[in-house]
């Protein structure tokens, strides 16, 4: 009766922590769970799932590569379960095409919500031309800025830099990824340019730039645009 | 074993003398037989083989001797010194011009042959202790070894000196050497060069100090000695003392490379296990924490929901299993910072975005709490790590949340002199008096300790000190507790102006 909720799959080795997210994720959608990487390629047999949840540390094999592999033939948002101070780690997985990373220990709410940011965006894609959030609103059809019905000036690089995000929004990017698509693959190791940039429009479209509310920080990692109460 | 010698004294000359005789018995029945011109090729013989096997003085002997009997015995009239035919005359100066000529080169031959012998045994001997040597593996045996050599080959005595740890020149085997003598050394050591030593300067016996000479620097010093100075002095034993220096200094240094070596794979074994045991912890004691959490967390959101009281005791183990979870990332945190090899990820960044991102951590623990943010317009971008950072503050708010439960908390910064000074300011009771430095202490807490207090200093001490800052707590005379750390200013990278602005 509930075959249209989406398939949800967790590859984890712990059985713990399979039961509570699959608890915690009964509300979003079927859960199937797997244990080990070999596991989760199986899953993949039957009707795909439109979500997977991957613990990195699995115990047959390393799940970076994992997702590296799915990456090859499959778009499904990807969720990374990954340990504090295992930055590299993250970034690695993020870079080999995960959507989004989730620390342990975490909360029941944030995997909910990240859950269902990631079906959502699954379903309606990156929004149209026009993009509010806050007293901001992007134009992308006539490429303007404005804060509240005012324009704002944006460099070319400050604006292809906010629309890398907007078009990811929700997303984590990495700091590689970011310089790759705004400056060029060259750009790869010059992380000052892209944290002097965020600073930039944080100037210019934040109310608090030491407390952003939408550009927000990952730190170690890369940046992520927050569009808050979109469509909830 | 000793020395071959070119002469062998008296006993030769003897032996020469006795040759000349027993030829003259052995050939004065010949007389009249043969001619003389004969009897006088026999001589010449006779030199020639004494040349060859006695060398050049008992030669020269031989040869004014075979003059002298031929004369008496074989030269009319016989029996006297005298002579009847003048043209004899030219024989006997022949005879006595071919035996020199014929001796002395001979007795050349010889010696040439008898010095290829000696070079080819110290060339074996040199091989011999080389071979030793390569199968050495400590200092003492090295030290053996060529001191064994010199002993039996040159028959003087000798000590190695080699820096140990501090640079500090250790004898091996240990003797008491006077000061002149170690300063002696330690020139030698430092320049390079070889230099004699007078009895009264070494303190026991003239000797001469060698440097260690090996392809990348000076590895010790030899210095070898004997009462007889001659031994050791004399200018043809520098090519046998030089060989054996250069041999020594190989082995020192293979020694050294082999310490070396065996350093840097203990290093890399301690590193490699306390890394793996850190992570093996990390993994043990996350993966029940995030159960705890999570089951927890979703016992709060079940539905129906709890009654009250059991809500109250899930919202509580969800709390506390996340305060252990800190506390235990604290430890982590401090043994990996506490190794000493954090490798910092240092890039350059406004300091505003690890203030955000921080404030947005900490935002569970800083509900309902006022903080003002104050960071100066021409703070300059600086060049920190920004994960670890984000962990200075993130402790710093957290006892500031902790220890000053109301009144607002303040994050200032601004350039002072040539570093940027920040600091977290909080209206609490304040550090104990004297507090200031044991605050950031391990283990140390504010008197109103809460669970796991002090190590989050520790920490932040740890990571600014890792950057090259300071941190210290003062107290505020309004109250409440200041806590400042700087991060060095240096040179900012200059961005690339950009195209079409």
């Amino acid at each position: 009766m509930n075959d249209d909720r989406p398939l949800i799959l967790v590859v984890e080795d712990e059985p713990q922590i399979r039961r509570f997210v699959r608890a915690a994720l009964e509300d979003e959608g079927r859960v199937v769970e797997a244990s080990s990487a070999a596991g989760a390629l199986e899953a993949f047999t039957g009707p795909g799932p439109a979500l997977a949840i991957i613990d990195l540390g699995l115990p047959d094999r390393d799940g970076v590569e994992l997702i590296r592999e799915l990456r090859t033939w499959t778009m499904l948002p990807l969720l990374v379960l990954s340990a504090r101070s295992a930055e590299a780690e993250k970034v690695a997985a993020l870079d080999a095409g995960a959507d989004d990373y989730l620390t342990k220990p975490f909360g029941v709410q944030e995997m909910r919500a990240r859950v269902r940011a990631l079906l959502r965006r699954q379903k309606v894609g990156a929004g149209g031309t026009v993009i509010e959030f806050g007293n901001i609103r992007v134009d992308r059809a006539h490429r303007t800025v404005t804060r509240d019905g005012a324009a704002i000036h944006l460099t070319p690089i400050e604006y292809r830099l906010l629309g890398v995000l907007l078009t990811k929004a929700g997303r984590v990017l990495t700091h590689r990824q970011l310089l790759k698509d705004v400056w060029g693959p060259g750009y790869a190791e010059r992380g000052h340019y892209l944290r002097i940039y965020i600073g930039h429009l944080r100037q210019k479209l934040e109310a608090d730039p030491a407390r952003p509310r939408y550009l927000l920080t990952e730190t170690g990692i890369g940046y992520r645009f927050q569009i808050q109460d979109y469509a909830t | 074993m000793s020395e071959p010698k070119p002469s062998r004294g008296m006993g030769d000359y003897f032996r020469a003398a006795l040759a000349c005789v027993a030829t003259t018995l052995l050939t004065l029945p010949l007389h009249g037989v043969v001619d003389a011109a004969n009897i006088v090729m026999i001589f010449l013989l006779v030199v020639a083989l004494v040349a060859v096997w006695l060398g050049s003085g008992p030669a020269i002997l031989a040869a004014f001797g075979g003059v002298a009997l031929f004369d008496f015995f074989f030269v009319e009239p016989r029996f006297s010194m005298a002579v009847a035919d003048a043209q004899y005359l030219i024989t006997f100066a022949v005879m006595l011009v071919v035996a020199l000529v014929i001796g002395q080169l001979a007795a050349r031959l010889r010696e040439k042959a008898l010095l290829a012998t000696r070079r080819e045994d110290e060339m074996r001997a040199l091989y011999d202790m080389a071979k030793l040597l390569s199968g050495a593996v400590a200092a003492e045996q090295v030290a053996d070894i060529v001191r064994d050599f010199l002993g039996s080959r040159m028959e003087i005595d000798a000590v190695l000196y080699l820096p140990r740890g501090d640079d500090a020149l250790t004898a091996i085997p240990a003797r008491q050497g006077g000061d002149q003598q170690q300063a002696h050394v330690r020139a030698v050591y430092e320049q390079g060069q070889p230099m004699p030593l007078a009895a009264e300067e070494s303190g026991f016996a003239p000797a001469l100090a060698l440097p260690l000479v090996s392809s990348v620097r000076t590895r010790g010093v030899l210095l070898v000695f004997s009462e007889h100075a001659e031994r050791f002095c004399a200018a043809e034993k520098r090519p046998l003392l030089d060989a054996v220096a250069s041999l020594t200094a190989i082995a020192v240094e293979r020694l050294h490379y082999g310490e070396v070596v065996q350093e840097v794979t203990l290093g890399m074994e301690s590193e490699r296990l306390r890394t793996a045991l850190l992570s093996a912890v990390s993994h043990d004691l996350r993966t029940p924490l995030t159960v705890l959490v999570g089951l927890a967390d979703a016992l709060t959101l079940a539905r129906p929901s709890l009654p009250p009281s059991a809500f109250e005791s899930a919202v509580a183990i969800r709390d506390q299993a996340l305060c252990l979870s800190g506390l235990v990332h604290n430890l982590l945190d401090m043994a990996r910072l506490h190794t000493g090899k954090i490798v910092l990820n240092r890039e350059w960044q406004p300091l505003e975005e690890v203030v955000g991102s921080s404030l947005k951590a900490m935002a569970g623990v800083l509900v309902g709490r006022e903080v003002h943010v104050e960071l100066a317009p021409d703070l300059p971008p600086l060049e920190f790590d920004a994960v670890l950072l984000e962990r200075v503050f993130c402790n710093l708010l957290e006892n500031a949340a902790k220890y000053a439960p109301k009144g607002e908390i303040l994050i200032t910064a601004q350039v002072a002199g040539d570093v940027a000074e920040v600091a977290v300011v909080d209206a609490g009771p304040g550090l104990p008096p004297d507090g200031e430095e044991s605050v950031f202490d391990l283990f140390e807490r504010g008197r109103h300790s809460g669970a796991g207090g002090g190590l989050g200093l520790a920490i932040c001490r740890a990571i600014v000190e890792a950057h090259g800052g300071r941190i210290r707590a003062e107290r505020r005379a309004e109250g409440g507790t200041r806590i400042v750390f700087t991060l060095p200013l240096g040179t900012p990278p200059v961005l690339e102006e950009e195209a079409g602005e």
